[in-house]
This record gives structure tokens, C-alpha cells and sequence, in this order.
């Protein structure tokens, strides 16, 4: 469903992506896992056709990045950490306006609100205006926009940061049960348990490469250790003296 | 390009800022409020400290009031004027204890009826307007009694008075009705229209692009389906209604304040308040081709103000940033309100009309003036239009770029 293949990204002097490969499955929750600065973020708005990648190529949901992007557009939605809201509007009038780019009618998107209020308890965040939101439900509100046209692939992209426990809890409840056959996900984090309890597969991404890519259990045996961190610092830990012979 | 998602996107803009109350105050409230308070309050004040100094006994300081003709005395007090003997007169209108004194040499009076050369010396404080006026008091009525002395000896010379002045020289007026009621302070209807067009548009402008990047919500516009092209029309368009509703509460409060000036102060200030109303402008002549001449240009300006607004204020990361980006463009502003007033010596040459804002500006002078023609006309509103396309084009072409949507 999605397919990345050879992307490559410099910014003026920094490397930031070289030849990243990877796929994702339809039915598949994909953790992009990797330290500050590896290029989650830089992969993620490439693949949401946000930046264009120097070289290589990639495809969602059977669109090219680069010749179909507004169709690559409408099969995505993307959750980020620091994403904000109108603050001017309230929840409701947000997700009007994001409704109408996906051409959905009044009566579809007032379906479709329902339907994500039981599912992330929207509650009273709908009829308010989102000044004075907490961060958790702002976040509530951000994920609604994201999916609120049922797009086949959803990236999030440090979604929890910043988000207190519970609210934490609601958004990893929501990645845990949104997902289906015919979706395909992709969790972009660098927080491993998350990773441990949401992905079905995990890429793990260093200075821009693809490291390992594996089940979480398999790169934990594969490594040697007991837990997904450990084998996380020994892969990269392995892959930096890797970089300088 | 699809006009239902540039709408959309206009809309949510304009709701925005409509919800903003501050935003509301200072780009429409404002704008509708301060030339009526402007024109009415400047006569207001200046005419009532003028009557009142008019009308009221002022003291002056003298000496030598004893040699002071008779007749001129009466013609003083009869203009409020009272004396005062002291010495010292300079100091004393210096250190403002007086407005003015009067030095009458000795033996004034006698050496005058004896036809001797003589004269008085006036002591005043130039610069000091009340000084100045009560000095011109004493200088006219010095001189109506002058006049009269030279009429008498004439007249016993058995001549007429007439042969002081051999040539007389009579002005005719020929400028149309509507330049003689836009008044001195015309050329402040264009000025006043660039800059509330400014002030209204930059709250929108601001909010559409920097802000936007500020609150974070940049980036879930961009992944959605519409296209960047249309996200940067549609803020354009809001920022122009938002920039073009400011400038038209700035002429509804022009033509406000000039009703009210009509209605008020004709009847209240007498002499001299037609010529006080015609110079603020009250009596301004509209017609409605004039209005909707004025209306397309201030449409255009608009375009432009709201063109350069849009392309300046995206490559600001914070709302912050972006007020300091665009501060200087009152400068850009003031520079062509201030040439507008020398517009007499430049008003016929064509190239005036396409330099952008200038164009505007003088045109609108014109208009108001109802000395419009066809070809300034033609040559404002094309080079409006094209330098309005010409920064919307670079504005989307920096809407594209990473380095500007992305800036770290
Ligand atoms: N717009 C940009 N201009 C210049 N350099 C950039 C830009 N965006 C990213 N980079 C650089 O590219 C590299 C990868 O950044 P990226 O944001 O993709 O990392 P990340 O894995 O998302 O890190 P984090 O966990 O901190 O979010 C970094 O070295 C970063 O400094
Ligand atoms: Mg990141």
C-alpha cells in the first residue's frame, strides 16, 4: 500500500534521508522508529507529498508521489505532535472546513462526526472554540481531521507527544483499534514502547538509512537483548561503527 | 483551479476575522469614527480658542500711552484691546507675561498732526499663534487709521485716494466647483484610503499566513486536497475584502464627518466657517461616477496592498515576525501621500500613473478633484492590475517553496 523506494533528501549542507527503501502493507501498522534528527519527519512529509525528495521514488495507495499527488492526498491523513487548530473556530466549524477539500456533503460530514465522537468522545470540543483546549483535546480534534474522509493510509508522526497519560492512553487506543484490513498505518516515533504495543512491523531509521526493519519481537532476538530498547541502542550502536569503516 | 475551494478558504478567513473583536475596532470601527472626529473637532477647537481671543479684553503692554492719538485709542478698545503702562517691554512678551506690547515714542501724537514721518514699535512673539493674532489686531487697526490720516491730507491737498493705487489687479478663480469644495486637505482622502486599506488587510493577511504557521495548522492545510494555488487566492481575496472594507468606512467617515461639519458648524461659526469647512473638505462634491470611480480605484489599490501583504508576510514564521516585516510599507505609503501634495507640478505626465500606489493616490486626487481623464485612468488601473498579478504570482511561487513553508 505504501512503497518507498531509494528516497533521498538533502537540506542545503545536511543529508537528511540516503536511499530510504521500505513497504507497508495494507492491514499493517508500521513503526518508524529512530533517535532525533534520523529523518522520520522527513520521510513522513515526503511520502505526504508536503516536500519533494531529492532522488528515488514512492507510491501511496497505488498513487506516484510526485505525478499523482493530489490523488496521494486525498488517501492520507496526518496526525503530527505539534500540529495546531483555528482558534477562532470551534471543533465543528474545523473539521467543515477540512470536509469541504474532500468534497464531502454536509450530511456525510455530520455522519461522519458522529461516528468520531463515539470513537475519540469528542464531547464538547465540537460546539467550543479551541482556544483554551487542553493539549489532549486538541489532539483529539486533529486526529478527527485527519480521518475524517476514511483515508486508506494515516501517518502519525510523534502523535503523543506532549499529551499527558490519559490523553496519551486515548490516542494509542485509537491507533490500536482504528486500523483494518484495508488500511495501512504509519506510527512514526521515538518512544519504544509505543512501538512494542501498537506496530506490527518496525523500521528502525539512523542518520537517514534504514537500519533494521523487522517484527518487534525479531529484531529483539536478532539482537541478542532483552527488550526492544536494548536492541534498539546495540542496531544502532552496531550500524554507527558500521558508518565510519 | 477551483472556485469553491478558494471560497472556502476566503470564508474561513473572513469569519475569522470577524470574530476577532480588537481586529474589528481598529481596521472598521476606526476607520468610520476618526474623520468625523478629526473635522469636527479641529474647528471646534481652533474656531472656538480664535472667537474666544477674538472676543476677549486682552491686556497689552505700553509705554508712552500718553502720546497715543485719541482716535487710535478708541479704535484699539474697540477691538477688546486694554492697556497696561509698564516699561521693559521686551522682556516682559518674552517671558510670556503679555502677548504683545506697544512702544510709543515720545511726542507721537504732536509730531503726527504736524505731518512729521513717525512710528511705533509692535513687539510680538512670531511662531506664537496667540501673540501673532493679537499683534495683526493692533497692526489693522493701526493701519485703518493710517489709511484714514492719508485719505484726510489728500483729500485737503484737494486729491483723490485714488491715485496711491494707479494699477489694480482683480483674481478670478478657475478652478471647477468640485476642486474649490475638495478643499486644501483633499489630497487626504487618497492617504487616508491607502492606509486604512493597509491597517484593515494586514489584520487578515497576517492572520492567514504567519499565523497560521504559528498555531501549527499550516501543515494539515497543505496534506489536504487543496491546491496551494487556491490557499493563496482565497487568503488574498479575504485580506482584500478585509483591506477594501477599511478604506470604505474611511470614506463613509470622510463624508460623515463633512455632513455633520455642513450641518453643525455652518450654522454655529459665522464668518469665516464656510472657508473652515470647505478646507477640511466638507463640502465635497460627489457625484456617483465620481463614487464609483473612487470605489474601482480603491478596489485595485486594494488588490495591490493586499498582493504585497500576502507575498511579505509568508516568509514570517511568527505573527511577531510578520508585524515587523510589514511596518515599513506605512512608509511606502507616506512617501507618495506626501509627493501627492506637490501633484500640481507633476499631475500631467503619464508615467506618474504607472508607478504603483503613487498611481493610485494621485489618481484618486483627481477624482475627488472631478479633473479625471480617460488615459491616467486607463494607465492606474492596468498597472494596479498587473503589479497585483505580478506579486500573487510571486507570492505562490514562495507558497511552493520548502525553504518558505518549512523555514527553520
Ligand atoms: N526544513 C529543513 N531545513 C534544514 N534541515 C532540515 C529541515 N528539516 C529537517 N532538517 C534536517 O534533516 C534531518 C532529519 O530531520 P527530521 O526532522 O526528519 O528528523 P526526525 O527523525 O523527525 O527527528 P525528531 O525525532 O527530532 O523529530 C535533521 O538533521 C534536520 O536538522
Ligand atoms: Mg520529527
Amino acid at each position: 500500500m505504501i512503497t518507498a523506494s531509494k528516497l533521498s533528501k538533502s537540506f542545503a549542507e545536511v543529508k537528511a534521508l540516503s536511499e530510504l527503501s521500505f513497504q507497508v502493507n495494507s492491514g499493517e501498522v508500521y513503526g518508524l522508529l529512530g533517535p532525533n534528527g534520523a529523518g522520520k519527519t522527513t520521510t513522513l512529509r515526503i511520502l505526504a507529498t508536503l516536500i519533494e525528495a531529492s532522488s528515488g521514488t514512492a507510491s501511496v495507495n497505488g498513487f506516484d508521489i510526485k505525478k499523482d499527488a493530489e490523488e496521494v492526498r486525498k488517501s492520507i491523513g496526518v496526525v503530527n505532535g505539534g500540529m495546531g487548530l483555528y482558534d477562532r473556530l470551534t471543533g465543528k466549524e474545523v473539521l467543515y472546513y477540512f470536509a469541504s477539500f474532500y468534497g464531502m456533503s454536509k450530511a456525510a460530514t455530520d455522519k461522519r462526526i458522529k461516528e468520531l465522537d463515539d470513537l475519540l468522545d469528542l464531547g464538547d470540543t465540537l460546539s467550543r472554540r479551541t482556544t483554551g483546549f487542553s493539549t489532549g483535546m486538541k489532539q483529539k480534534i486533529v486526529i478527527a481531521r485527519a480521518v475524517l474522509h476514511d483515508p486508506p493510509v494515516i501517518f502519525f508522526d510523534e502523535a503523543t507527544s506532549g499529551l499527558d497519560i490519559m490523553a496519551r492512553r486515548a490516542v494509542m487506543n485509537f491507533v490500536k483499534a482504528y486500523p483494518s484490513q484495508s488500511r495501512a498505518v504509519i506510527y512514526s516515533t521515538h518512544v519504544m514502547s509505543e512501538v512494542e504495543e501498537l506496530c506490527d512491523r518496525v523500521g528502525i531509521i539512523y542518520k537517514g538509512k534504514l537500519i533494521a526493519e523487522d517484527k518487534v519481537e525479531a529484531l529483539i532476538e536478532q539482537s541478542g537483548e532483552r527488550n526492544l530498547e536494548n536492541a534498539f541502542f546495540k542496531l544502532i550502536e552496531r550500524s554507527g561503527s558500521e558508518m565510519h569503516t | 483551479m477551483r472556485l469553491s475551494f478558494i471560497l472556502q478558504v476566503a470564508k474561513k478567513e473572513i469569519v475569522s476575522t470577524l470574530r476577532d473583536r480588537r481586529a474589528i475596532v481598529s481596521s472598521l470601527l476606526i476607520p468610520l469614527l476618526i474623520l468625523p472626529f478629526v473635522m469636527l473637532g479641529l474647528p471646534l477647537l481652533l474656531g472656538g480658542l480664535f472667537q474666544r481671543e477674538q472676543s476677549n479684553v486682552t491686556e497689552i503692554a505700553v509705554t508712552g500711552l500718553e502720546y497715543l492719538p485719541p482716535e487710535l485709542k478708541t479704535e484699539l478698545e474697540a477691538q477688546n484691546i486694554s492697556f497696561s503702562e509698564t516699561s521693559n517691554l521686551e522682556a516682559l512678551v518674552r517671558d510670556g507675561e503679555y502677548q504683545v506690547a506697544l512702544s510709543i515714542p515720545e511726542g507721537f501724537n504732536d509730531k503726527l498732526e504736524s505731518g512729521e514721518k513717525v512710528s511705533l514699535t509692535l513687539i510680538s512673539k512670531t511662531g506664537n499663534l496667540r501673540s501673532e493674532l493679537n499683534a495683526s489686531k493692533i497692526g489693522e487697526a493701526v493701519s485703518k487709521f493710517s489709511q484714514a490720516i492719508v485719505t484726510q491730507r489728500l483729500s485737503a491737498a484737494g486729491l483723490s485716494a485714488e491715485i496711491l493705487e494707479p494699477i489694480g489687479v482683480e483674481t478670478l478663480d478657475a478652478s471647477s466647483d468640485a476642486e474649490r469644495s475638495s478643499g486644501q486637505l483633499a489630497w487626504l482622502i487618497p492617504f487616508f484610503i491607502a492606509m486604512w486599506t493597509l491597517t484593515g488587510g494586514q489584520v487578515t493577511a497576517l492572520d492567514a499566513t504567519a499565523g497560521e504557521k504559528e498555531r501549527g495548522t499550516l501543515e494539515s492545510l497543505l496534506v489536504s486536497p487543496v491546491r496551494r494555488v487556491e490557499v493563496v487566492v482565497g487568503k488574498f481575496l479575504s485580506t482584500l475584502t478585509f483591506g477594501l472594507s477599511a478604506s470604505v468606512m474611511a470614506i463613509l467617515g470622510y463624508l460623515l464627518g463633512g455632513a455633520l461639519l455642513r450641518s453643525i458648524f455652518l450654522k454655529q461659526l459665522d464668518e469665516g466657517a464656510e472657508e473652515v469647512v470647505q478646507i477640511l473638505g466638507g463640502s465635497l462634491q460627489t457625484t456617483p461616477l465620481s463614487i464609483i470611480l473612487l470605489l474601482l480605484s480603491a478596489l485595485l489599490l486594494a488588490s495591490l496592498i493586499s498582493a504585497l501583504l500576502i507575498s511579505i508576510t509568508m516568509f514570517a514564521r511568527t505573527y511577531k515576525e510578520a508585524q515587523s516585516y510589514v511596518a515599513p510599507l506605512s512608509f511606502v505609503m507616506i512617501i507618495p501621500a506626501i509627493g501627492l501634495q506637490f501633484s500640481d507640478f507633476f499631475g500631467t505626465n503619464i508615467i506618474v500613473y504607472l508607478v504603483p500606489i503613487l498611481n493610485a493616490l494621485v489618481l484618486m486626487d483627481d477624482i475627488v478633484k472631478g479633473q479625471v481623464a480617460f488615459l491616467p485612468l486607463l494607465a492606474t488601473w492596468a498597472s494596479l492590475i498587473g503589479f497585483s498579478v505580478l506579486f500573487l504570482d510571486f507570492a505562490f511561487r514562495n507558497f511552493r517553496r520548502e525553504g518558505v513553508i518549512f523555514r527553520t
